[in-house]
């Protein structure tokens, strides 16, 4: 009787134990109760939507507020400056719902954003001097567009790739793009169609990727191709319009971190052709003879499969490219479209045309350096002895992407000729 | 959660010497004997009923010599039955003992086996069994000279008819329900399981209700140490009432503090029997619809009896649709939450600077903001159920589309927020099972809490906490959410489609069950042979030429 | 052992998948082409390799004592006293291994999702989570781990089948590498890898609660095959889609394919956040495990019946550990290190283990 007892006290003592113990797990998870550190609400957050960055004269430093760093001492950073400008969403002014959409009507008097610009000697530095005004939190997790002037690409934009690589709000998927003149200018626009001026950006770009106008080229593809060792990264090139409309002018290429040049619209086409990328979206002239025969065809579908070899100590690259066309409009009745062996001539015609305008981009880029095709990411990845000796870096690589010889095997085919008979 | 899990042992069950009886004055006469004299049996049940506006006494003469008395409680039996088959039979002697009267000697034998005209009559010599006949609302007669009494199951208690069951209607199925009385009850089962495998053993808990209860199970079908084990249990349960099945569900179940429901009930008859064949053992109580089912897993909680009845392709979209609902009721509040404090990101841009819009005015953080509204959507749904019918209906369009409105107009909640608890509230109503939705109904609400303080990673750490509750809990040894673990590919097919009847040919596996088989092999054979067309018109074409 | 034989061979294997992958997935690629560039899928397969022969080791000696413990049968081959020192590392080491899952965890949840929550905060969750489910016995334990995998595998391959949309094959070849690092830096980097798989060490105790110990080996196979090949296919995912350049300039470059990934439909626009909140639950089964394994085993080298108190009083411990290195490139040299020596317990002891008891034929009864 007195062990079962004692069996029986051990046992409330167990659970008293275990009860207080409880308790006390408990009681060490009210402080946790206390602190709700990240929860910021959306609508406390000022959601950056698009940043641009435009070089600015380093005289413009006296009108900077001495925020990250006080002038005249050692904090000083000096270097040259930008200028940022932000698009922030204004909470409230974008009507929830299709419905009530525009407020009554007056939707570009009321804008939907906020756009604000500050100078900086960096991107951070340039991002606190605005925190310091604004009284919600900067959030980037949002963040679609960064634009970059032309000056401030061709003076590198290394620091900017820095900051947005080191930020974990920011997405891969945001598109980044030069312009022609000042980048705040873009994010000033109020284009009609879109009730958020930078998402018209993005679906700017987004449909041309669509319809082929330009290859899918995210920031995190840019800056994928820029850190291979044999390739080198290019974002597209814009330029305001007057109806504040966009208009893709082309591809800014870039020799590591700086632009080195651009190319025009049409070429995006011939690049995109090099690398046998699908949709095909652009239209080209293909003139049999004189001018009044001159019928426009536009590729449906392309491949293209490089090789490569070393000859004379030199990598020779023969890429193998392959075209399907329709015929969509011809200039006029001249030319009757009702034989077979006529259309395989237009194929042939379009065939010499893009050998032409192929070479003359990649002459382009070799005197820039700047291998956007990645010819060399093949030397790497195919002839990697050839490559331990002879290139090993992306320096090398761009000393020796001049010297590369590159054939072109072109074939056309046009396929169909829309709805018309002849 | 687990931390509590452990303080089963805190309550010992007091030991049986402890506790007086709750009847002290009935237990004084058990076994005790009847000496054979009316007088001392008057006495005692005098004693112990007599103080009962209710209770009858009548004084007769058997066959016009022999004096007798007979009990009951006047509103417990059926009277019109007392006078024509024991008053009326009892007073007169039958026709072979008209002319010379029975012997004295015979006379217990002649009473029992040629006048009483009663089916259900037993013979007691126990003063106590005798009272608790009486109060059971049996009749009880005592001859003077017999040192035994009769004991005539006169009882007749109203009851409602049967009703289609409220809380768990199909639109294919049987439309029967469990009603209160257990006799009724157990009549409707054993209409449905005509084999003599069927058992129903009863035995009385509580100490002043004297509830009957019924285990059911089949023999050779389920296993043996399972109705052990339910029998252990339900022994062990010594109570003051039984008024519900309800009451014995939190003594029998393996954990009392887990939020989850391990015992199933329900009010269909037809799901009793399909549990019973699948090795299951039912509980009933008498005065409770509702039969319990032992032992539990997760699974039986969002399946319904229509799930079997009609085609499985529909069927295992529309129990999809349910587990989707149920997952909704959890953790939609909670993920909202964290998306809106914490990773805006995660939704398309275009949304999050709408949702942002539509919160500019809201005051709250959305964790204030979400549980202020989630708490006002217990309260309309309690206010609901409580309201009398032909309130209940317009107070909860009121509720939720007023109510709703007006906060969204008045700058209170956003509009969103009135979306996401809506489609909570709905979902939790789509799990068929009560007690297993209010369970996870108000899980979410830690879950908020937790999305309020570290957003997803809070929300994942609540459901892991959850989950593990869940692998942990066992019904009757049963691993909770079997079949899915301990994977059991045969059980599968039962857990989120529902295959067809002929493919889940065996019973579920983790019930250890004696006899495995539920469809002949010969019928799974005929099942998956091509159909004979009969009526194929090209036979047919013969004949109408002819014609 | 109190509890029935439970646990069958795919749960087995199951708790091996759900332990080895953990977050040691997130730098996993980085550590890959460190060691070997665009080699780095190779360079994983290979140190999938080594790190089966501790799993090998493992079952070949529980297979050999199969109602015993590491720590039971380490006391039967070689004495008492030496089989308690040696269990006695194997713990210390599954504690530090507890602590730095916890602790880089930790991190990667301040750097990405939640940067102003104290770290403190965001470890103790974890270990707390993980302390409260180690106070159940070894079936559930199996249970967990078994209703978890699918859970691990499902998203991890989501992410890889919607990023193999930009993958490029160029960035795979060659693939032996470019040979720009040397053969320290590669065998430097094949242990690193190796090391993440040791968690595995765990079947040590599960052995003895199998239905049938002898097919401990079947399920390491099938653990190693399943989680290896996850391994591989998540390096071939990220090298693919990024380039193992790119990859060098990524702290954590398995987040950051799920930030370069969108569902369809763009019904979520990234999966960054909702791949870290998944991957609470590989980290959860990962810590689980560890915890779980040097709980029991010291409530086993002190004979206690019931592991459950310790799981409690040895938290703060397991914390200190985890709050010791200073930043985390620091955390990453300490785990790095740790790993690597661990190779060393996990490989070399049961190695020693095991040649020790077959030159003294000791064995265990089969029963």
């Amino acid at each position: 009787m007195g062990a079962r007892e004692a069996g029986g006290s051990d046992l409330n003592a167990r659970a008293w134990c275990k009860s207080a113990l409880a308790l006390i797990a408990l009681l060490s998870s009210v402080p946790l109760l206390t602190g709700c550190w990240d929860r910021l609400e959306i609508e406390d957050r000022a959601v950056v939507l698009g940043i641009s960055v435009d070089a600015i004269d380093p005289s413009e430093a006296e009108k900077e507020d001495e925020i990250t760093h006080l002038r005249g001492s050692y904090l000083e950073p000096g270097g040259s400056m930008i200028r940022l400008g932000v698009q922030i969403a204004v909470p409230g002014r974008i009507p929830l719902g299709p419905g009530e959409g525009g407020g009554s009507g007056q939707g570009s008097s009321k804008r939907t954003v906020w756009v604000m610009d500050v100078p900086g000697y960096t991107i951070d530095d340039a991002l606190m001097n605005l925190q310091q005004q604004l009284s919600g939190q900067l959030f980037f997790g949002h963040l679609r567009v960064i634009v970059v002037s032309e000056s401030l690409a061709r003076k590198g934009i290394q620091n900017l790739n820095d900051y947005l690589r080191r930020n974990s709000q920011l997405r891969r998927m945001a598109w980044m793009m030069v312009t022609k003149g000042k980048a705040l200018d873009l994010m000033k626009s109020a284009p009609e169609l879109e009730r958020v001026p930078t998402l018209y950006l993005m679906s700017t770009m987004d449909s041309a990727v669509r319809m082929g106008k330009f290859p899918t080229n995210y920031v995190g593809m840019y800056w994928s191709r820029a850190s291979k060792k044999g390739q080198e990264g290019f974002l597209p090139y814009v330029e305001m319009k007057k109806e504040q409309n966009i208009e893709l002018k082309g591809m800014a290429y870039f020799k590591k971190d700086r632009m080195v040049g651009v190319t025009k619209p049409f070429e995006i086409a011939t690049y995109m052709v090099i690398k046998g990328l699908n949709p095909a979206g652009y239209r080209a002239f293909v003139r049999l003879g004189n001018p009044e025969r001159t019928v426009m065809v536009y590729a449906t579908s392309r491949k293209s499969k490089i090789n490569v070899d070393i000859r004379n100590g030199l990598p020779h690259f023969d890429v193998n490219i392959f075209t399907e066309l329709n015929l969509e409009e011809k200039v006029s009745n001249e030319l009757t479209v009702n034989r077979s062996s006529l259309l395989r001539e237009v194929g042939k015609q379009n065939e010499k045309a893009l050998l032409s305008s192929v070479e003359s981009l990649i002459e382009q880029t070799k005197q820039a350096h700047s291998d956007i095709f990645g010819f060399g990411e093949y030397v790497r990845a195919m002839k990697p002895g050839y490559w331990r000796t002879h290139v090993k870096s992306k320096e090398a690589w761009q000393e020796m992407y001049p010297r590369i010889t590159v054939d072109f095997h072109i074939h056309s085919r046009i396929r169909r000729i829309g709805m018309k008979a002849r | 959660m687990p931390l509590f899990r452990r303080r089963r042992s805190l309550k010992k069950k007091a030991p049986p010497s402890n506790a007086a009886p709750p009847d002290r004055r009935l237990e004084e006469v058990r076994h005790t004997d009847m000496s054979g004299r009316l007088e001392e049996v008057v006495r005692v049940i005098n004693g112990l009923l007599g103080d009962n506006d209710d209770f009858v006494m009548r004084e007769l003469r058997i066959f016009g010599r022999h004096p007798a008395v007979i009990f009951y409680y006047s509103n417990m039996v059926d009277q019109a039955g007392i006078n024509s088959d024991v008053l009326k039979a009892l007073m007169y002697p039958p026709p072979q003992f008209r002319e010379e009267a029975a012997p004295r000697g015979r006379l217990k034998e002649v009473i029992l086996c040629d006048a009483l005209h009663h089916t259900e009559v037993k013979l007691e010599s126990d003063l106590a069994s005798l009272v608790e006949g009486v109060l059971r609302g049996q009749a009880v007669i005592a001859v003077d000279g017999i040192d035994e009494a009769y004991v005539v199951n006169t009882r007749s208690i109203l009851k409602r008819s049967i009703d289609t069951p409220a809380t768990e209607q199909v639109i294919r199925g049987p439309r029967e329900g469990f009603i209160e009385l257990l006799g009724t009850n157990l009549s409707l089962i054993r209409y449905r399981l005509q084999t003599c495998d069927l058992r129903i053993k009863s035995m009385e808990l509580g100490r002043r209700t004297q509830s009957k209860v019924a285990i059911c199970y089949l023999e050779g079908v389920v296993s043996p140490d399972l109705v052990k084990e339910v029998n252990r249990r339900l022994s062990q349960v010594d109570i003051d009432a039984v008024l519900d099945s309800g009451y014995l569900e939190q003594y029998i179940e393996d954990n009392h503090y887990s939020p989850f429901p391990q015992v199933q009930y329900t009010e269909r008859p037809d799901k009793v029997v399909a549990n019973l064949l699948e090795g299951r053992v039912a509980i009933m109580v008498d005065g409770s619809p509702l039969a319990l089912l032992v032992p539990t897993v997760f699974n039986q909680f969002y399946q319904t009896v229509e799930d079997y009845t009609e085609r499985f392709l529909l069927m295992s979209a529309i129990r999809l649709a349910r587990l989707v609902a149920l997952v909704f009721s959890l953790i939609f509040p909670s993920l909202y939450v964290s998306i809106i404090s914490f990773n805006p990101e995660l939704i398309p841009t275009e949304f999050a600077v709408a949702v942002a819009g539509g919160r500019a005015g809201v005051p709250f953080p959305a964790i204030v903001e979400v549980l202020v509204m989630e708490v006002s959507m217990e309260v309309l749904r309690e206010a609901t159920i409580r309201l009398p019918q032909q309130v209940g209906g317009a107070l909860s369009i009121v509720g939720v589309l007023v109510v709703g409105q007006a906060a969204v107009a008045a700058g209170f909640a956003s509009p969103i927020t009135v979306v996401i608890i809506a489609l909570t509230t709905i979902g939790s109503f789509a799990t068929p099972a009560y007690n297993a939705a209010l369970a996870l109904r108000l899980l979410r609400f830690p879950l908020v809490i937790m999305a309020g303080i570290f957003g997803l990673y809070g929300v994942m750490i609540g459901l892991i906490l959850i989950a593990n509750h869940l692998l942990s809990l066992k019904s009757f040894g049963v691993p909770y959410l079997s079949p899915l673990v301990p994977g059991n590919f045969q059980g599968m097919k039962d857990l989120i489609a529902r295959a067809p009847l002929w493919w889940m040919w065996r019973r579920p596996s983790f019930l250890f069950t004696g006899d495995k088989h539920r469809v002949d092999e010969s019928t799974i054979d005929y099942v998956q042979k091509p159909s004979n067309d009969v009526l194929d018109p090209l036979k047919f074409k013969e004949d109408r030429k002819e014609r | 052992m109190a509890e029935a034989r439970q646990i069958t061979t795919i749960q087995a294997a199951a708790i091996l998948i759900s332990t080895i992958i953990g977050v040691g997935v997130l730098p996993l690629p980085l550590f890959a082409v460190h060691a070997a560039e665009s080699g780095a899928p190779f360079i994983t397969f290979i140190s999938a390799l080594v790190a089966m022969a501790s799993l090998v080791l493992v079952s070949v000696l529980g297979m050999r004592f199969p109602s015993q413990t590491i720590g039971q049968y380490s006391e039967t081959i070689i004495g008492k006293w030496p089989g308690r020192i040696g269990s006695i590392m194997v713990i210390a080491f599954f504690a530090i291994l507890t602590s730095l899952a916890a602790r880089e965890f930790g991190e990667v949840v301040i750097t990405a999702v939640l940067p102003r929550t104290p770290l403190e905060v965001t470890v103790t969750v974890m270990l707390l989570l993980a302390a409260i489910s180690t106070r159940n016995n070894i079936t559930t334990f199996a249970y967990i781990h078994f209703f978890y995998f699918p859970l691990l595998l499902g998203p991890a391959l989501l992410i890889t089948v919607l990023a193999l949309k930009n993958a490029d094959t160029i960035n795979l070849l060659p693939i032996w590498g470019n040979g720009n690092i040397g053969i320290k830096g590669t065998i430097d980097g094949i242990l690193t890898i190796a090391s993440l798989f040791q968690s595995a060490f765990v079947l040590a105790i599960v052995i003895p609660s199998m239905r049938r110990p002898n097919r401990a080996l079947r399920a390491s196979i099938w653990g190693m095959v399943i989680s290896g090949g996850l391994y591989v296919t998540i390096v071939l995912a990220t090298v693919s889609v990024f380039g193992s350049e790119e990859i060098k300039n990524l702290l954590w470059p398995t987040l950051e394919l799920a930030k370069a990934t969108s569902l369809p439909a763009n019904v979520l626009e990234r999966l960054d956040a909702a791949f870290l909140a998944v991957w609470v639950t590989a980290v959860f089964t990962t810590l689980f495990s560890t915890y779980f394994f040097t709980v029991t085993e010291l409530g086993n080298l002190f004979h206690l019946k019931d592991h459950k108190m310790l799981s409690f009083f040895l938290l703060p411990i397991v914390f200190l550990v985890a709050m010791l290195p200073q930043n985390i490139l620091q955390m990453y040299e300490v785990i790095r290190n740790i790993g690597q020596m661990g190779l060393i317990i996990t490989i070399g002891y049961p190695a020693f283990l095991l040649i020790i008891a077959w030159v003294r034929g000791k064995r265990g009864d089969r029963t």
